[in-house]
Formats: C-alpha cells, sequence, structure tokens
C-alpha cells in the first residue's frame, strides 16, 4: 500500500511538471494553430537563463522566475512576428520553421556551452516534503502547485477579462472573431508570448530538478504532445489533467513493467486516445480535423 | 492555399502539348544522366565518392518520402521508422540466414510496408501537424523499442556486419560502386514517381493533399489512396534501409532514428529541391549533403554542432523565403517567361 501510495504521489508530482510544459504549448497549439515544434526548446532556454541568473547574479532560481518569464515573453513576441506571422496560413512550412528553430536552439546552446552539463547548486533538490510517513520532493511539489496555480489563473483570465474572451473567440472562428473587430494578429502575438512565458516559468522552477543539457527540450516534447492530444486541442484544463494522467501512467508503468519503455507507452496512450476519442478529453469534438483547416 | 509548384506546373504543361509518356521518361533519364556526371568525373577520389554516396542515397529516400509527404501531402517524420526495419531486416536476413541483400531488401520491404499500413491506420484520420505529430511520435517510440530488444536489433550496442567484399554480399571494396548502386536505386525511385504522377494514385493523391473534403465528395476513397501512397513511400524507404546498412554495416538506434539526421532530413532534402516536384529531391540531395559535409569539417572541430546550426537557419530560411524549393521555383519562373510570350 505504501509503495502504491508513494507512486501515486511521484506520479501526480511528475504529471505537475508534463503539465507546466503542456499548459503554453497547447494554449498555442489551439489559438494560433501552430504546432511548436521548439517549445521544450524554449522551457530549455528558461532553464539556462534561470542558471545563468543563479549563478552570475545571484539571483534566487524561485525569484529569477520574474526575470526570466518577462525575457521569454519578448522572445516569443519577436518569433511569432518574425518567422510564424508569415506564415499563417501554410501549415507545412510552419512544421520546418518551428524544427528549424529547434535545431537551432540546441545547438547554439551546444556551442556556447561546449557540450558541458550543468545543475544548480544550492541543495534545493535535496529538500524533502514529509507527509504522514510519505515522502515527496520540495522540488517538484513547487512545481506542482505551480501548474495548478497557473491553471486556475489561465482559465480565470480566459473566462472573464476582455484579452481572454478575444482569444476564445480566436479558438472558436477565427473569421467571425475578424468581423466582431478582434485583431486576430494581436491576439497570436499575446497568445504565443504568453505560451513561451509559460515556457519560461516551466524553465524557471525546472532549473532546480534536472541536469541542464542541451538536449533536454525533447525530454518534454513528446510527452508535452501526448498530453495535448490526451487533453484536447487548446483546452486549458485538458493540458492540465492531461499532464497528470500521463505523469500517472509512466510512473506506474515505469515500476509494474520497465522505465525504458516509457516512450512507447506514451505513444499507445496517444495512439489509443486517438482511435477511441480524436478530439481528446476536453477538446471540441472535430477539432482535430477542421481545427487546422485554412482559415482567412 | 498558394498555388503549389506542382499545380504551376500541370498549369504549363496544359497549356502546352500534352506529352507522351516516352518524352517524360526520356527527359527524366536525361536529367538522371546529369545528376550522374559528377560521379563520372570524380569515380577516383573517395571523399567526393562518399559524399556522392550518400547524397544519391539521399536523394532517393528523399524521393520515397515526397510520394506521400509531398505529392500527397501527408506531412511525415516517421519515416525513419521504415528506414530502420529495412535496415535492420536486411542486416537480420543477411547476418542470419547468410540471404543476399540484393534479395533481402523485398522482405525487407514488404514488412517495412505492413508497419506503414498498421501504424498509418489510425493516424491517417489526423490531419496536417497533427499527422506530423503522430509520425514523430512513432518515430521516438520505435527508437525506445530498437533500444529495448536486444535480441533482434542489438540494443544500444547495434548491429556490426563484418566486411566481406563480394558482389552478393553487396560489400565492395572500390567506394565508386557503392556510388553507383545508390545512384541506380535513385533512378528507380524517380523513374516509379514519374510513372506514378500519371498514373491514376498520382492523379488521386494530388486530389487528396489540394483539399481533402472535395477530393471525398468526386467519389476518391481518401484512406485507401493515403495508405496506398504510404506503402509504396515505406517500401521504397525500407529498401533504401536495407542499402544503407550494407553501406555503413555499423547499425544502432541513433543512426537510424534521430529525427534530425534521418526522418526530418527526408523533408528538409524535399523542401530544398521542391516539395511535390518529381527531381526536387534529387536536387536538395545533391545540393544539402555536399554542404552538411562541408560545414561539418568546417565547424565540427571548432564549434560542437556548428553545422548544426547552420542547418537550422537553412531550414528556417527556406520555409520563409523558398517555400516552392529550387526546382519549384525554376518551374515557377519558365512559367512566367512562357506567360510574358503569349501575351
Amino acid at each position: 500500500m505504501e509503495t502504491f501510495l508513494n507512486i501515486l504521489i511521484s506520479g501526480v508530482l511528475l504529471g505537475g511538471i508534463y503539465s507546466l510544459v503542456s499548459i503554453g504549448l497547447n494554449l498555442i497549439f489551439g489559438v494560433v494553430r501552430i504546432v511548436n515544434f521548439a517549445q521544450g526548446e524554449f522551457v530549455m532556454l528558461a532553464m539556462y537563463a534561470t542558471y545563468f541568473c543563479t549563478t552570475h547574479l545571484g539571483i534566487n532560481p524561485y525569484l529569477a522566475v520574474f526575470l526570466v518569464a518577462p525575457l521569454m515573453f519578448l522572445f516569443g513576441l519577436a518569433v511569432q512576428r518574425l518567422v510564424l506571422q508569415p506564415l499563417q496560413n501554410e501549415p507545412m512550412m510552419q512544421i520546418f520553421a518551428t524544427f528549424g528553430l529547434l535545431i537551432l536552439f540546441e545547438n547554439s546552446i551546444l556551442a556556447l556551452t561546449r557540450g558541458q552539463a550543468f545543475s544548480l547548486s544550492g541543495g534545493y533538490s535535496s529538500v524533502v516534503i514529509n507527509l504522514f510517513g510519505l515522502k515527496a520532493s520540495g522540488v517538484r511539489v513547487v512545481v506542482f502547485l505551480a501548474a495548478s496555480g497557473i491553471a486556475l489563473a489561465l482559465m480565470l483570465f480566459l473566462q472573464r477579462t476582455m484579452p481572454g474572451k478575444a482569444i476564445r473567440a480566436v479558438i472558436q472562428d477565427r473569421q467571425a472573431a475578424r468581423l466582431m473587430g478582434i485583431n486576430v494578429e494581436r491576439t497570436y502575438l499575446l497568445t504565443f508570448g504568453l505560451g513561451t512565458a509559460l515556457a519560461g516559468i516551466a524553465g524557471a522552477l525546472l532549473a532546480p530538478i534536472y541536469t541542464l543539457s542541451p538536449y533536454i527540450g525533447g525530454n518534454f516534447i513528446l510527452a508535452a504532445f501526448a498530453v495535448v492530444v490526451l487533453g484536447g486541442l487548446g483546452s486549458v484544463p485538458g493540458a492540465y489533467f492531461g499532464g497528470l494522467i500521463v505523469g500517472l501512467i509512466e510512473s506506474f508503468s515505469g515500476y509494474y513493467v520497465d522505465p525504458a519503455l516509457k516512450q512507447a507507452i506514451w505513444f499507445i496512450v496517444f495512439v489509443a486516445v486517438l482511435v477511441v476519442r480524436p478530439s481528446g478529453l476536453m477538446g471540441q469534438v472535430g477539432a482535430e480535423e477542421v481545427g487546422l483547416r485554412e482559415q482567412t | 492555399m498558394t498555388t503549389s509548384a506542382i499545380a504551376l506546373a500541370d498549369a504549363t504543361a496544359a497549356r502546352s502539348k500534352p506529352k507522351s509518356l516516352a518524352t517524360l521518361v526520356g527527359r527524366y533519364v536525361g536529367l538522371l544522366l546529369l545528376a550522374c556526371a559528377p560521379l563520372g568525373v570524380m569515380w577516383n577520389d573517395p571523399y567526393w565518392v562518399n559524399i556522392l554516396a550518400y547524397a544519391y542515397l539521399f536523394g532517393a529516400l528523399a524521393c520515397a518520402w515526397n510520394i506521400i509527404g509531398g505529392l500527397g501531402g501527408q506531412f511525415s517524420l516517421g519515416h525513419g521508422v521504415f528506414f530502420a526495419i529495412g535496415a535492420y531486416s536486411v542486416a537480420r536476413l543477411y547476418l542470419d540466414l547468410g540471404l543476399t541483400p540484393w534479395l533481402a531488401v523485398f522482405p525487407a520491404a514488404a514488412l517495412a510496408t505492413l508497419v506503414a499500413v498498421l501504424i498509418s491506420w489510425p493516424t491517417f484520420r489526423l490531419r496536417g501537424p497533427f499527422f506530423a505529430i503522430a509520425t514523430m511520435a512513432i518515430n521516438e517510440a520505435c527508437f525506445a523499442l530498437a533500444n529495448y530488444t536486444d535480441r533482434l536489433t542489438g540494443g544500444p550496442r547495434g548491429i556490426l556486419i563484418p566486411f566481406r567484399a563480394g558482389f552478393w554480399n553487396m560489400i565492395f571494396i572500390e567506394r565508386w560502386k557503392y556510388a553507383l548502386l545508390n545512384f541506380g536505386f535513385m533512378s528507380i525511385v524517380v523513374l516509379i514517381t514519374v510513372f506514378l504522377r500519371r498514373a491514376r494514385l498520382g492523379h488521386y493523391l494530388l486530389a487528396v493533399r489540394e483539399d481533402e473534403d472535395a477530393a471525398r465528395s468526386a467519389g476518391i476513397d481518401v484512406l485507401k489512396v493515403k495508405l496506398l501512397g504510404m506503402a509504396l513511400s515505406a517500401a521504397l524507404t525500407g529498401i533504401g534501409g536495407g542499402i544503407f546498412a550494407m553501406y555503413v554495416r555499423v547499425l544502432d538506434p541513433p543512426t537510424l532514428f534521430t529525427l534530425a539526421d534521418i526522418g526530418v532530413k527526408f523533408a528538409l532534402i524535399s523542401l530544398i529541391g521542391g516539395i511535390g516536384t518529381i527531381m526536387g529531391p534529387v536536387v536538395g540531395a545533391l545540393l544539402i549533403v555536399p554542404i552538411e559535409n562541408f560545414l561539418r569539417g568546417a565547424l565540427g572541430g571548432a564549434i560542437p554542432g556548428g553545422h548544426l546550426i547552420v542547418l537550422g537557419i537553412i531550414l528556417v530560411c527556406a520555409s520563409l523565403f523558398l517555400k516552392r524549393g529550387i526546382v519549384g521555383a525554376f518551374v515557377g519562373a519558365v512559367h512566367r517567361i512562357r506567360n510574358r510570350k503569349r501575351s
């Protein structure tokens, strides 16, 4: 029983990481209709930025969030405006462009760091929270709480504020939104910036957990895609709960089957969802088919 | 959607006299001979012969990808799977059963086709980028499986094929024979594409690419057309994987599944040359493979990942400024000049 609970907790905490990474990806996915292959690399860049802030500027990684996230927001604006906006109605070219960015970012960091791995010292990862005899890693609990808070805040933002409503309108129908006087391009810009800022938050909070390497983005991106397909296109709660489910699946299969097979298991989840419910748990039905059709 | 290179080429062709199959084949044989010319000049220079051998093989593989990715518009990032299946099958059949690779490529192609149809069935209900993600996930899942199934693939250590030169072993001492073999394979794939473009299936694939719903309402069985296109593409990719296996003779999962080197490379080569055009992948490969080799030599030692930085920039710039690729841009220019003459 205790083993089971421990696996459950580690699964939920892992799920928190996936949720945190997936929410930004899914927002971009749902609104801008771009499959951002470089999202994992945005997280990676933010991790390195946080590392830099901590070691060179002496800022606590949890305070560095407030510096890294706005920077990533601006960076996201630049990428959207310069690279992705010109490719608005060309899904195939978007894939090439974001994949090109992925290769570019990954290897730029590789060139800058000369392949040396970094990890944040300061003993953040050794903090253990003891809860009725069950142990949980402190840094991961922070990530889980942050993911929950962000999901909630984002839902409120989308439901209650005017920019949020504009984003939802664009998710539903670009053309109708444009006719209602919404500046669709500016909504894209805002959303993409928001998505990369979320990647920035994720990177800052994950920096104390992982050993930094240029390829770490790849660890997140596949899981995040599985989460997006599972949770549903463009849905914030879908990404949140989808992340938790994928985390639990990985944790349990890692214990009872084999951790080496986690990618294969993600894929089985992936295909099973596609066959049974292609729109995902909380997505709009049909979004996977018409969601990416040409809209002008 | 912007007018694609193929549609433009069709428009050009429709206005000029319709060409017979013989003229068409003649033209492409001529273009292929042109592509073979560098080998004729440099057959004695091992450095360049090696690059050409890679360029021809990747030209063939990009051409095979182009059948479903370009003509059919189904952006697969999972062709590394069929490539790896081909490579592992040929290696296993050759090492365990002593079957000559010349014959082993056929069961390998059959297996690649079977797997392609099985994994495409559920994923073909996805469109555009969703399909790309799903195929990428397949690639990564198979990467993990290949590392795991020690007995079949040798796991992370990989398979080593001993060097026993001989025609029936498809292992040669002279490098130019490899280049010639790869060139022959590329020619076959190009000619298959030429025939396919004129066949019913080719037209159906184009129709599905341009507008899936319109194709369906015109009575085309969309799923069947996609599956047939994928099957053909996967079979050729599998054969290419088999040839690759006998060429490099060291097979481990990173060599066969790394996206930037295999799955995405096929698409990248097609993009540079011209997606959906027949000679595009060949032109792309003859350009990209030497450039990459040069960059790896020039930057590889000084800046780790330097050649990939340049490749990433090329990829972003090509998607922004060279959407129709070199061949597509060329066809477009010819089209404009002809129009000007007419008016």
